[in-house]
């Protein structure tokens, strides 16, 4: 007893049904995977287009063969029989002698209807379903005897007919056979290939994420891919060797600069105190600030991993950041805005993330306008996190020089600064695996965003 | 306090220990690793002071054979080095704290005094008092209120967290890195004048309104708060 505007409940059929559908086609998907690198081998491609090539070119030649070889032969029955009957004269005792079937046109006999017809069209091949005088397929030809009068002559072209069958047949095979022998050749230089490419593969992304021990661990080198193997294991000892090398480097440098920095420091605060002391305290003060911006900037382009990111919603990011830096800006007398359109989160180190966005400000201080935004927005899956002012800006064509440390543009020369803040914000942004942006703002200044996939 | 330092630098060892002697802690100075392992093992002290890279054996090694043998005293590892990763060793090597070289005595100082309270068990500076109080200025942890001979003085967040970290130290050297970790929790140097900015802002409000200064300016070395 069921209302007619109750909706139509899918029955447990239905449903059922269903589920073993979907059941079917990840099934289907699951076990399709992984054979779906086999697609993506270049040697499997190879062979699959030159299989194809193959089988059109065995496909064309062999209808050709057969076309043309059914010519000749039919060619050459038609000559026997001119031949034939050049040489017969027909009179009552005349009869069919083993092969060839002679008749007068106005006497055919026993003949199937088959050759009736045929001889209404002028003469031609019959195919017939049943034997007549053992033989199917006949040759006939309407002709003159030797005395002129116009009679049918036939022969049977079975053999011929068998030949050329027997012939494609062997055509087809071996071509079927080749076809099927060179796919699965191919098909195993692919696997063989695919393996050696997979730990290629799996060894350049983990360099990539920074696992600089990662090898093929490939030795033997019988083919190309394997010196590309070898080449590439090569190349990432050479690189960990590289920079386990600058590591040292690094660490023995700031131990060789930090320690008289710090004698240095000592020394000025065992001084009787005064002005002089200060100033001396602070010009010290400054050099070590610079070295530690130097060596932060080489920390973090030189880190790899992900040890210390969090996910930071860069909405709640902005505002404190405007509660850190919105007072240094408006005693700078100017205005720090902040444009908020970002809805989602950025996996970063937030410190990093903080001293990026604290060198972008205090650039804008120095070299921008009275206006500094601070924004964020959300583009499609990309997050965008930075700053413009309403400055001068730079020249779009210097944008790749003030990237790099310690460069300062002429105009920036008379102002304070390491010239080292942007080349901070890039060892951030490439540390994050994101990118650093210079634009020129609306209507005029600079416009630095890092752009986060996330 | 009695105090271990291990230092092989001859000017940055004798300096450290004037400098804590000065502060009426008992200090031994050593310039080589064994000779500190035995010092340390032979003797109780209530701090080490390490640096991570003398000759023998380096400030790591002995908090490792330290911590091996069940010694608790807690240590502060001195480094040139500075490395993010370098101070995580050194945490792990059971180092209490981390001071990368070049350092301001009062830091150094700083640092010393706060372990000490670690080591009494104390939270002495959280305690039970919770309004702190120095002259005529009072600063009421829980109401979130300060006034000044009687005036009411209206704080910012980060204004209030900098005064606070001001009052418990009275008489004390502060620096700028001590600030922007405590108050701000930024284990770098921004290279923006925050600190400035909000210490200039902070004597608006406490200072200028008022006779008597209360946070002094020692340049290149920090701010005195008192005194």
């Amino acid at each position: 007893m069921s209302s007619e505007n109750e909706p139509v409940k899918p029955s447990f059929n239905d449903l059922q049904t269903r589920r073993v559908n979907r059941f079917v086609t990840k099934q289907a998907y699951r076990l399709a995977k992984p054979f779906r690198w086999l697609l993506r081998s270049s040697t499997l491609r190879l062979t699959l287009m030159l299989s194809c090539l193959f089988a059109i070119g065995m496909a064309v030649s062999i209808f050709l063969a057969l076309t043309f070889g059914r010519e000749a032969v039919l060619e050459r029955v038609d000559t026997a029989l001119t031949s034939l009957a050049s040489t017969v004269t027909i009179n009552e005792t005349l009869s069919d002698n083993s092969i060839a079937i002679i008749r007068p046109l106005d006497n055919l006999g026993n003949l199937p209807n088959q050759f009736k017809r045929t001889v209404k069209r002028g003469g031609g091949t019959v195919n017939l379903s049943n034997d007549f005088n053992q033989f199917d397929a006949w040759r006939v030809m309407i002709t003159n005897d030797s005395q002129g009068t116009p009679i049918l002559v036939a022969l049977p072209i079975e053999d011929s007919e068998d030949a050329l069958d027997l012939l494609s047949g062997i055509l087809w095979t071996t071509a079927g056979l080749v076809l099927v022998i060179s796919l699965l050749i191919g098909m195993t230089a692919g696997l063989l290939a695919q393996r050696r490419l997979v730990r290629i593969n799996g060894a350049l992304s983990r360099l990539a994420t920074g696992d600089l021990s990662a090898r093929t661990g490939v030795d033997k080198a019988s083919d190309d891919l394997d010196d590309l193997a070898r080449q590439l294991d090569v190349t990432a000892a050479e690189l960990e060797r590289l920079v386990t090398q600058t590591r040292h480097l690094s660490a023995s440098i700031a131990h060789d600069l930090r320690t008289p920095l710090a004698r240095l420091r000592a020394q000025l605060e065992m001084l009787p105190e005064g002005e002089e002391r200060g100033a001396a305290l602070e010009e010290a003060s400054r050099l070590s600030g610079i070295f530690d911006t130097i060596m932060r900037v080489a920390r973090i382009e030189a880190a790899q991993g992900e040890d210390g990111f969090e996910q930071i919603k860069l909405s709640e990011f902005l505002t404190d950041i405007e509660d850190i830096f919105g007072p240094v800006v408006e005693d700078a007398g100017k205005i720090l805005v902040l444009e908020n359109k970002s809805t989602g989160y950025v996996t970063a180190d937030r410190q990093m993330l903080i001293q990026a966005v604290a060198n972008l400000i205090q650039n804008a201080i120095v070299h921008g306008g009275d206006e500094i935004t601070l924004f964020a927005k959300t583009h499609r899956s990309i997050e965008e996190l930075g700053v413009f002012d309403n400055g001068n800006g730079v020249p779009s064509d210097q944008y790749d020089e003030i990237i790099k440390p310690m460069v300062r543009l002429d105009s920036a020369r008379q102002t304070d600064g390491s010239g080292l803040g942007l080349a901070l914000v890039r060892a951030v942004a490439d540390r994050h695996r994101a990118q650093l942006q210079l634009s020129e703002g609306e209507p005029h200044g600079l416009r630095a965003t890092m752009k986060f996939s996330t | 306090m009695r105090i271990l330092v291990l230092e092989d630098d001859n000017q940055l060892g004798p300096w450290v220990t004037s400098g804590l002697k000065e502060e009426g802690h008992v200090v031994d100075l050593f310039a080589d690793g064994k000779e500190a392992l035995m010092a340390a093992m032979g003797q109780e002290y209530d701090l080490l002071i390490l640096d991570r890279m003398v000759p023998g054996l380096d400030g790591l090694a002995v908090l490792k054979s330290l911590r091996a043998s069940k010694n608790t005293t807690p240590a502060l590892f001195l480094t040139a080095l500075g490395e993010v990763d370098a101070r995580v060793e050194g945490f792990e090597a059971g180092g209490d704290d981390y001071l990368t070289k070049p350092f301001a005595f009062a830091e150094l100082s700083a640092r010393v005094n706060a372990l000490g309270r670690r080591r009494d068990g104390a939270g002495a500076e959280t305690g039970e008092t919770t309004t702190l109080r120095y002259g005529d200025l009072s600063l009421d942890l829980v109401a979130r209120h300060c006034e000044r001979q009687g005036q009411t003085i209206e704080l910012m967040a980060k204004e209030f967290k900098l005064l606070e970290y001001f009052m418990r130290r009275p008489g004390r050297l502060v620096t700028r890195t001590m600030l922007l970790e405590q108050v701000w929790d930024m284990s770098f140097d921004p290279t923006t004048s925050v600190v400035e900015t909000h210490i200039s802002r902070l004597r608006t409000k406490v200072d200028k309104p008022f006779d008597g200064e209360l946070i002094r300016t020692r340049r290149g070395e920090g701010y005195v708060f008192g005194k």
